[in-house]
């Protein structure tokens, strides 16, 4: 490794140094993805600013709007009290990542930012209809989490911009949201597939009014599974209608076949884990009326 | 490159050091320090042998930079012993058959001390769970559960 470290303590001079740096300059988060690419020689950047000690950027807010700083850590995710009810699946997305050693430092910005197609935060974060707030020498710009993704490891930010802060609407009414993720072990490992979905009801007649179905580890980013949500909006969530979404999603998604998993066997994984996805959702909704 | 001091609390214990900014903390103390009782094993936050409590909180050593120590306070294998007495969990190790080859078990005992001090009354579940991020390929992960229920045993009188 061979570069210079720098300890911003304010967001100003952090944009100030890494608009200074441009591509020979990395943000440095958990450094759990950053500092491994830089060991293996994939990255070598010349100048590495630490946001660790800027301050505000570790702050969970949540009332009403969710606004997660960057420097949020995953163990952060998983221990907020303000996440275990309507956004549990921000918990269960947390929760399965790394070991203690990875979840303790690893941030859900540097996790946006690193656009792993398998991040299972990520996918989360897509289901919950996510914007990302990304600082630069030019001021603050906000972008759907779903337009900033471009592949794996490519998003829309600027080499001197900071993703400083995501942020999601409240979810409200008869509603829930759950994760599911298949892998050989339950630690230490990286998604096959994994599921996020967000299911509100209408109050009434039960029927679904809004669904939101993201898939990690089937497409160059994580996506949405848009035929799948519509295979259930305006109509009661029946266990038939459960299976005909996860059959969409199947249909839609487009995985690769790797050392880990067959394109096939991923699409089965897909077909699987939406339906059982949801009906966790049902199940939540029903709990906490 | 130019070098950088670094004042660094491990165990307790002030050290000034000389260092390049980009070198790990795993590299500072073994190599700096003479503190070998970390390990080196894949550098790349995988098998947890460098693991290291860092404010409280296990950490892979490998991953981190010295520099991002500095105010911080570091716990290694060597900080255990109290006054030449093992550290329950050392202890339990050693009486339940749980050290093999050895090389992963400082990593398995701080991730162990930081579960424990989290969850004095742990569950089998909760301890495995907690050593997800350890890797034993002399394959001990009975013996090694086993021990650490024990040390939660030992150390329960004691809070």
């Amino acid at each position: 490794m061979r570069f210079q470290y720098y300890e911003p303590t304010s967001l100003t001079d952090a944009v100030d140094q890494a608009a200074r740096f441009g591509g020979e300059g990395r943000f440095l988060a958990g450094g759990t993805d950053l500092m491994i690419q830089i060991h293996r020689g994939v990255l070598r950047p010349r100048h590495v600013v630490s946001l660790d000690r800027v301050p505000d950027l570790a702050a969970v807010e949540a009332s009403g709007e969710t606004i997660l700083g960057a420097m949020v850590t995953h163990r952060d995710l998983e221990h907020h009290p303000a996440l275990q009810g309507r956004l549990r699946a921000l918990v269960e997305g947390a929760e399965v990542v790394g070991g203690h050693q990875i979840r303790n430092v690893a941030t859900v910005g540097g996790n946006v930012v690193n656009a792993s197609p398998a991040a299972d935060v990520v996918a989360v974060l897509l289901a919950l209809e996510a914007t990302v707030v990304l600082l630069g020498a030019g001021g603050e710009r906000v972008m759907p989490l779903a337009g900033f993704l471009l592949g794996p490891g490519s998003t829309a930010r600027r080499p001197e911009e900071i993703l400083t802060a995501i942020r999601f609407p409240a979810l409200v009414g008869p509603s829930a949201s759950a994760f599911l993720k298949a892998g050989r072990r339950r630690a230490m490992e990286i998604s096959l597939v994994c599921v996020a979905a967000v299911l509100a009801l209408d109050e009434r007649t039960g029927r679904c009014v809004a669904v939101r179905v993201a898939l990690g580890a089937v497409a160059p980013t994580t996506v949405r599974a848009h035929a799948a949500e519509r295979v259930l909006e305006g109509r009661m969530p029946t266990a038939g209608v459960l299976r005909e979404a996860g059959r969409a999603a199947a249909g839609e998604c487009r995985p690769i076949s790797d050392v880990r998993a067959s394109a096939r066997y991923r699409a089965r994984l897909v077909e699987a884990l939406v339906p059982r996805a949801l009906a966790r959702c049902l199940e939540r909704i029903g709990a906490a009326a | 490159m130019t070098k950088v001091a670094l004042t660094l609390s491990i165990n307790g214990e002030r050290h000034e050091v000389l260092a390049e900014p980009d070198r790990t903390l795993l590299d500072v103390l073994r190599h700096d320090l003479g503190l070998s009782g970390t390990k080196e094993n894949c550098l790349e936050a995988e098998c947890g042998v460098c693991t290291v409590l860092v404010d409280g909180r296990a950490v892979n050593a490998c991953i981190l930079l010295a520099a991002q120590c500095r105010g911080r306070e570091v716990l290694t294998i060597e900080g255990l012993a109290r006054d030449g007495k093992l550290h329950p969990l050392q202890q339990a190790f050693i009486d339940h058959g749980a050290v093999q080859c050895g090389y992963c078990i400082p990593g398995m005992i701080l991730s162990a001390k930081a579960y424990l001090d989290e969850h004095p009354v742990p569950t089998e579940a909760g301890v495995r769970e907690a050593l997800a991020g350890n890797l034993c390929r002399c394959t001990g992960y009975q013996k090694i559960t086993d021990a650490v229920l024990a040390a939660a045993r030992e150390l329960a009188p004691e809070r």
